[in-house]
């Protein structure tokens, strides 16, 4: 009897590891998902025969949006476009856009994973094929921000003023005490940075656009209520919380980012922050991580994600994967763990 | 305690109301009667009123300072038992301070029925514009029910409806909007209990999640009546839709979108999604509620429903710790009788979030299971039964 047990214990995981090796071979043997070496993807070539890497990232964007009929008014792209090499007001965004790319960029971002490690344990049996189960986690993840929070950046955006009400209606929204947490603590930390450290370059009197000063004055303010709110003076008034969408939108805009910029790099360094906690969370290497982050296909999903909610109110947003809710909700259930989301 | 000086004036009153709209006023009367001043509704809506016998005794109840009034139960009804493409409900319910309702649906689950497919005209609309319409605006032949409950102070709506079950191709969308006191503070505040939950659809008929397009949107405000302001507390808002309409028209792109295709869909390279068994999922829908084929969302506030907010986060926290091992070999079969909240058929969590709302999110393999266990969860716990009676757990 109590020989029985281990043996079967260990037969069961001998088929699991087979049945594992079946899966990674079959995924191998079907057309990769993701390209492996970028020498045998011709078209991804296109980028680099351009001039600049930038440049055709940036086209990429505003051809996507540009075919919606109903664009936003802010900014006229023909402009954009044509004005692109030469002018500085293009090259202080970019500037200002690979900052607030940086993984560098103090926010605490590594800290959380999004759900990931919840995702993992609860779906055990999926592990056979890791990288499999953390592809489907990572379309779901996407298309869940772009649901839940990509309105409210754009709303930031559009509208730096509305920024408290924002603030109080994605609080509202959030179903989790968990990701409210990792919400505000990133949004904290975005106002401390605008604070510290890009405020005296970017908050300059811009001739270009008025919103960045209207953006500029909204931060401050909402700044100052963070800083000056004392609770408990109304049940059911209950101050700024400082979450990270509205937040962003707004900041992206006092930095003259444009709109498709501001919602592609949240939306891309989202992706990033699952995917850095992919690694640490052992489920792939760094080359492979890096891997995905590049390829065609996970712009593809970006892009098509961002243009789905791209008219979509912040009323109107919601969950598109309630699964996610349930598994992020339950990361603390886990018995260890080592992301804080 | 404020009184209404005269009648309320409702919208509703001077216009003959119109098809699937229904308002209810229940007011207290001295001394402690809750009587219906208004009961208007129109087909296919039907409202069915009773008074039960059951009396909150003042010593079981939660607010021990003051005698709870009789809850009035209300049957929310649909000629057919369910919604037909381009039917609208529309629900207002009033209740005046102090008083007490329970919402049931006695016609067992909501059925939405399909959308046409002889119907091309909405169809055709959104593939024509659909880069100028957002997913939530091509309404027309979309099934919609709204609700709208005012709550006022100390009163306190119970709604544990049966869930909506979404036929195959069926589009639907739900908006339940709760408005309480926002001057009221502490044992004074409004309470409610919502439960809303959403199935797969006839299992029976092999249906899994396809349907079309699934929305409902619960948000509780907070109002103040002397000056006007209102503020959002609490937006839930989930949306199961299958993204079809975004695909170009042809025909082979019909079952390959965002879901485990998506990556790859446009890369040119993979042309197909690797057949991987058992990993493939049929639609968006299937693949972002999976495993689950029943989902709902349970809403708590109030001082009514405070000892059950606490009761469903003590449970919560309570569960075993994922993935922690018995290091102890000694004890191998120590593992505890699962019990109700730790089986492993109901994924859920609490979670309480602001305003001291508790917010319960489940999902469970069916329908029958969740009921199981929420039904179970409610009657152990009991303060629903104390407060409004056995009839109010009529659907669970």
């Amino acid at each position: 009897m109590l020989l029985d047990t281990p043996q079967s214990q260990h037969l069961q995981s001998e088929i699991e590891q087979l049945e594992a090796r079946l899966h990674d071979l079959r995924a191998q043997l079907d057309a990769s998902q993701y390209p492996s070496p970028p020498a045998s993807h011709p078209d991804q070539k296109t980028p680099w025969t351009m001039s600049s890497g930038e440049q055709f990232w940036f086209f990429r964007i505003s051809k996507t949006f540009y075919t919606n009929p109903s664009p936003p008014d802010i900014y006229k792209h023909d402009n954009i476009l044509n004005k692109f090499h030469s002018s500085s007001v293009r090259s202080s965004s970019l500037h200002a856009l690979l900052l607030l790319s940086d993984s560098a960029l103090p926010l605490g971002s590594f800290a959380y994973s999004s759900g990931l490690e919840s995702y993992l344990a609860h779906n055990k049996p999926l592990r056979a094929n890791p990288i499999t189960s953390f592809h489907r986690f990572l379309k779901l993840s996407i298309a869940s921000i772009a649901s839940t929070s990509l309105p409210y950046v754009l709303a930031g955006y559009r509208e730096p003023d509305t920024l408290e009400t924002l603030d109080n209606d994605l609080d509202a929204s959030t179903p989790c005490i968990v990701a409210q947490r990792a919400s505000v603590a990133q949004g904290r930390a975005l106002i401390g940075v605008w604070e510290r450290a890009f405020r005296m370059s970017f908050a300059v009197p811009a001739a270009t656009d008025t919103g960045a000063e209207v953006a500029v004055t909204a931060i401050d303010d909402f700044s100052d209520a963070l800083k000056s709110y004392n609770d408990e003076d109304n049940e059911y008034d209950l101050g700024p919380k400082g979450h990270f969408a509205p937040l962003w939108g707004v900041v992206c805009r006092a930095m003259g980012l444009d709109l498709h910029q501001a919602a592609y790099i949240f939306v891309l360094n989202h992706a990033k922050a699952v995917l850095s906690a992919a690694v640490r969370a052992s489920v792939m290497g760094p080359y492979q991580a890096q891997n995905i982050l590049a390829s065609q296909t996970l712009q593809d999903t970006i892009m098509k994600r961002i243009q789905r909610e791209w008219d979509t109110e912040v009323e109107q947003a919601g969950q598109v994967v309630p699964a996610l809710d349930l598994w992020v909700g339950r990361h603390e259930l886990l018995y260890s763990r080592i992301f804080n989301s | 305690m404020r009184q209404p000086a005269m009648p309320i004036r409702s919208p509703f009153e001077s216009s003959i109301a119109k098809p699937g709209q229904g308002t209810v006023v229940l007011s207290l009367l001295p001394p402690n009667n809750p009587t219906l001043t208004t009961l208007t509704y129109k087909y296919p809506l039907k409202l069915v009123p009773r008074a039960p016998g059951f009396v909150p005794s003042p010593e079981s109840s939660a607010l021990s300072d003051s005698c709870p009034s009789r809850p009035v139960h209300l049957y929310l009804l649909t000629y057919g038992g369910g919604l037909l493409p381009g039917d609208h409900i529309e629900v207002s319910i009033k209740l005046e301070p102090r008083t007490r309702m329970v919402v049931t649906t006695p016609q067992g689950s909501t059925k939405i029925f399909k959308t046409e497919p002889g119907n091309e005209n909405g169809i055709k609309l959104i593939k024509g514009h659909r880069k100028q319409m957002p997913a939530n605006q091509h309404l027309a032949d979309m099934s919609q029910q709204s609700l709208d409950v005012k709550i006022g102070r100390q009163a306190a709506l119970c709604y544990l409806p049966d869930p909506s079950v979404p036929f195959k191709n069926s589009r639907y969308a739900q908006v339940q909007t709760f408005t309480v006191d926002a001057a009221a503070k502490g044992n004074e505040r409004s309470s409610l209990c919502v439960l809303d939950w959403v199935t797969q659809g006839r299992t029976s008929r092999g249906e899994n999640w396809n349907f079309r397009f699934w929305r409902g949107r619960n948000e509780v405000w907070a109002t103040d009546e002397t000056t006007g302001k209102s503020r959002l507390l609490l937006r839930d808002s989930v949306i199961l839709d299958d993204e079809t309409e975004d695909l170009n028209d042809s025909d082979e792109d019909l079952d390959d979108d965002a879901g485990e295709s998506g990556l790859n869909s446009h890369s040119g390279r993979a042309e197909t999604p690797p057949p991987q068994a058992g990993l493939v999922p049929l639609n968006v829908i299937q693949e972002r509620t999976r495993p689950h084929g029943v989902l709902g969302t349970l809403i708590l506030s109030g001082p009514v429903f405070d000892s059950l907010g606490s009761y469903f986060m003590q449970q919560f926290n309570s569960q075993p710790r994922i993935g922690s091992r018995n290091w102890s070999s000694s004890a191998p079969s120590s593992a505890p009788e699962p019990s109700l909240s730790t089986t492993g058929d109901v994924i859920w969590t609490a979670a309480r979030v602001r305003a001291g709302f508790v917010l319960v999110k489940f999902g469970a393999k069916d329908f029958e299971t969740a009921k199981h266990w929420l039904g179970g969860l409610l009657r152990e716990e009991g303060s629903i039964i104390r407060e409004f009676g056995e009839e109010a757990l009529f659907c669970l």
